[in-house]
């Protein structure tokens, strides 16, 4: 009985943080609708700011402490006055999310260089010894916790409920145009609870620094807990954050001590799927309906990028020979990246269909290159199976996955459509993790096999190149032609206007579903051919920051464009290897050009480039040129 | 044969009744026109026909066939398009594909054979994108095939969408006021369209502010009220008619 308090004991603690993280997502999902990923970077910034400030130079730990919390606030409000506020009235919903994806890998990015990779520890504030009560052990750091989450959480509710700012802050949420038009401030407004955010993240990541080691990605871990714990308890809800950031710190506390540690995260994904799938507002939901769609319709235009007649086909065909010469150009060391963007293409050339083409977010792609790539790898290095009928395995078995998850999604939209392929990808993360045996666990699986077709292997880099050259051009001519017929246009009407698109005999759901399968196979197929090509695979290598970047490429490339992803591969892949002092910047690097492109050309290099070189296509909204645009565009 | 029955269709929301046990027919190879004053339930009739709400009791036969269980996109798998009060064209693409996506239910190759460029597939393309082009410059818009249908003025994106709808090959056609925010010469243009659609035998039921439109090319108008239908008959029945007149203008002893 002792135990089992002094485990929730430990879970309410470890759930007070959850809480104020997931208190800081709720704030900013309240007032703009975005989910702001970003969140637990400010955790970590803050931590490790109050290491510095505190070990190398010094300063006594309280000033240490609201100097870190400063500091990150300042951080914050940049962050938030270059990037969050101006983008959030210019880009759809779905990309908002991707640009503070973009923003967490940059603030990783930028605690890699300035921290370096090893993990960090600080000093609990009043000493090691723990507190006896009624014959409990608790951490004496365990009070500051609680006190600076309940501190937190009053407080945001007393601006909210209680202030004339709080209103303005709703009255933003609600209807910003409106807000606006009543004298509200929505850009300066929406800026300070970004700001505020970053204050409630530093807070929570200082006081729960000193009982965990933290290093520059421990961000994830903050983000992803309060994510799950704003998802279970409600996004729209303060009082329900709280409440499922306790529920989710006991339930992981218990799992973690009566079944395994390794399975704490698992068990804390399968309830927040369940979660998901059942009650979508959240088990404390406020009702409040939140008419997302009074921002969403004008921020889907794009460039219209079209490869038609003899140009294309020349274009084409340059671009190929280019391709099929690269490996006499780069060196040797350069071949290996060459091959890994190639792979890498199969997987984006996926997501471009399911979200370039059809606008379903997904943030789990490396969920899909996980299951390719463990399920190739262990039926041919256990089994002796032959690589191509692992790879075929791995389809099958990611495309039940879809299937699945797809039929159990169908309810979902946006955001939590977006977080449901996180908390997927996640859990595949986690489970690559925890079934060791089977996976070799977080050391990897090493000896496999180098891919062969019928008995002759593609053992050296080049071989593979030029397999996966050759498949990869198939395949873009097969999307090409899928997605100029009837079958993508339906995928492009089901993009914008669901309802529109259904009025017309289309089965939307059928093919969100088909678009889905593509990704996940695709995906696959990608996660097969890397393990095959490195002969070792780790969870690290098809974790939940590949997903992110194969995002990247997509958005750099150019989104609904097919060919887009390519550039954006081979850049995000190559240039590190190319330059090597850049390698320790690339998180950062990947991530501010997330942010860059969504800010100033979210139709991407190729949408943009086409644009302003050939004039090629039009911009929706553009000023109409009618008559002169139709020549060009042919 | 009635192209459509409605039978004491009934919707509530809250405690407005926004329809109200209304009944009317659709003849087969009619244009029809559905009037009444802002807020009398024109679009929500539409909705109620097309399962976007479904109602709270009533009947909506579609050549005799019960819609009741269908899903819209069921609904306009058998011949049933309609178009929306604002203009609803797919943002990302061009005017020709807006016009192509209509096409929809009548494509026959299926995906894969788009996938792998089968000749079947690329010939029914073919004479999907000229029946495409005619109707485009049906309604003189074959200037803009390849310029983003968003870029395009409202009056343009109506025609648009009322162009995808008939490329569908509807038997029956439900355009939610195609006319608003169109200029005359437009408008004219629009009547042509109606005149040579109803021509083709497809039956037509519209909701339109416009009276000049509706005068004439409808055959039957049907006048709703608060939810109600108060009125059936001849355009120069209804223009007669006292209690439209009083929907209309108010009570006589009001306007004098």
């Amino acid at each position: 009985m002792e135990q089992v308090l002094q485990i929730i004991i430990g879970g309410l603690l470890q759930g007070s943080v959850f809480a104020v993280i997931a208190l800081g997502l709720s704030l900013v999902f309240r007032v703009t609708g975005i989910i702001n990923l970003a969140q637990g970077g400010f955790c970590i910034l803050g931590a490790l700011t109050l290491y510095t400030l505190e070990t190398d130079y010094g300063l006594p730990a309280p000033l240490a402490v609201l100097a870190a919390v400063a500091i990150t606030t300042l951080i914050g409000l940049g962050l938030g006055a270059a990037s969050f506020v101006p983008s959030l009235s210019r880009l759809p919903n779905s990309s908002m999310l991707m640009l503070t994806a973009g923003l967490m890998t940059a603030i990783e990015g930028l605690a890699l260089v300035v921290w370096g990779s090893q993990p960090y520890a600080v000093p609990p504030f009043s000493g090691e010894r723990p507190l006896v009560l009624l014959g409990l052990h608790l951490p004496s750091q365990g009070l500051w916790i609680a006190g600076a989450s309940a501190l937190m959480i009053f407080g945001v509710w007393y601006a909210l409920a209680r202030t004339a700012v709080g209103k303005a802050l709703l009255a933003c949420a609600e209807n910003p145009m409106a807000a606006r038009l009543m004298g509200v401030d929505v850009r300066l407004l929406t800026l300070a609870s970004f700001g505020l955010t970053a204050l409630i993240g530093a807070v929570g990541g200082i006081a729960v620094a000193p009982i965990m080691s933290f290093q520059f990605d421990s961000g994830r871990f903050f983000t992803n807990a309060g994510f799950i714990a704003v998802a279970i308890g409600g996004m729209t809800s303060l009082g329900g954050a709280v409440a499922g950031g306790l529920f989710l710190g006991v339930a992981e506390q218990l799992a973690a001590a009566y079944v395994s540690s390794l399975f704490a995260t698992a068990v804390s994904l399968a309830l927040l799927l369940a979660t998901l799938i059942w009650r979508p507002n959240g088990l404390f939901a406020a009702r409040i309906t939140r008419r997302q769609d009074v921002r969403e319709e004008l921020r889907v235009h794009r460039a219209i990028v079209r490869f038609r007649g003899r140009g294309a086909t020349i274009g084409g065909l340059v671009v190929l020979a280019l391709l099929a010469t690269l490996p006499q150009l780069v060196g040797a060391g350069a071949m290996s990246s060459l091959v890994i963007a190639l792979i890498l293409f199969v997987s984006v050339l996926g997501l471009d269909v399911l979200m370039g083409y059809t606008g379903q977010v997904n943030l789990g792609q490396s969920g899909f290159m996980a299951i390719g790539g463990y399920t190739a790898a262990i039926l041919a290095t256990n089994y002796g199976l032959p690589p191509l009928l692992g790879l075929a395995a791995g389809i099958v078995l990611s495309l039940a996955c879809a299937l699945v998850l797809s039929m159990v999604t169908l309810r979902l939209r946006g955001a939590y459509l977006a977080l449901a392929t996180l908390t997927f990808g996640l859990l595949v993360d986690s489970l690559t993790v925890g079934l060791g045996d089977l996976t070799g666990g977080p050391s990897g699986l090493v000896g496999i096999p180098a891919f062969s077709i019928a008995g002759f292997a593609f053992a050296t880099p080049e071989s593979l190149y030029y397999l996966v050259l050759g498949f990869v051009t198939l395949l873009v001519l097969a999307l090409m032609g899928g997605m100029r017929s009837g079958f993508g246009r339906a995928l492009q009407a089901i993009r914008t206007d669901q309802m529109a698109a259904a009025a017309l005999g289309i089965n939307v759901v059928r093919h969100k579903m088909a678009a889905f399968g593509i990704c996940a196979a695709l995906g696959s197929i990608a996660g097969s051919l890397y393990a095959f090509d490195f002969h070792f695979l780790a969870p690290e290598m098809v974790g939940t920051a590949r997903s992110f970047e194969m995002i990247a490429m997509l958005i750099v490339g150019g989104e609904g464009t097919l060919v887009g992803g390519l550039i954006g591969a081979l850049l995000i892949t190559l240039l590190p290897t190319i330059f090597q002092p850049l390698a320790a910047y690339k998180i950062m690097a990947e991530g501010l050009l997330l942010v860059l492109v969504f800010q100033f050309m979210p139709d991407g290099l190729l949408g943009t480039g086409m644009r302003h070189l050939f004039h090629f296509g039009t911009r929706d909204r553009a000023p109409v040129r009618a008559p002169a645009a139709k020549e060009h565009a042919r | 044969m009635n192209a459509l029955e409605i039978e004491h269709l009934t919707k509530h929301f809250g405690g407005v009744r926004a329809t109200n046990d209304v009944s009317f027919a659709v003849p087969e190879g009619s244009l029809t026109a559905l009037i009444g004053p802002n807020g009398a339930g024109k679009t929500t009739l539409f909705n109620l026909i097309t399962n976007l709400f479904r109602a709270d009791s009533g009947t909506v036969r579609f050549f005799g066939e019960d819609l009741g269980e269908r899903s819209p996109s069921e609904i306009a798998g058998l011949g049933l398009l309609r178009t929306f009060q604002t203009a609803r064209v797919f943002p990302g693409m061009t005017a020709l594909e807006n016009v192509m996506a209509g096409a929809h239910r009548r494509l026959r190759s299926p995906a894969l054979a788009q996938l792998l460029w089968l000749p079947g597939a690329r010939a029914e393309e073919r004479r999907l994108t000229e029946r495409a082009e005619a109707l485009l410059e049906l309604v003189g818009l074959q200037g803009f095939r390849d310029v983003a249908a968003t870029s395009l003025p409202m009056g343009a994106q109506k025609l648009i969408e009322v162009c995808r709808a008939l490329l569908a090959g509807p038997r029956l056609l439900l355009l939610d006021e195609p006319a608003a925010g169109l200029n005359d010469t437009e408008t004219a243009e629009l009547s042509r369209l109606l005149r040579a659609i109803r021509d083709g035998g497809i039956t037509i039921l519209i909701v339109e502010h416009n009276m000049s439109l509706v005068m004439d090319s409808a055959q039957q108008v049907v006048v709703l009220d608060a939810g109600c239908c108060i009125a059936t008959g001849s355009p120069r029945e209804i223009l007669n008619d006292q209690r439209v007149i009083e929907a209309y203008l108010g009570p006589a002893a009001e306007v004098a």
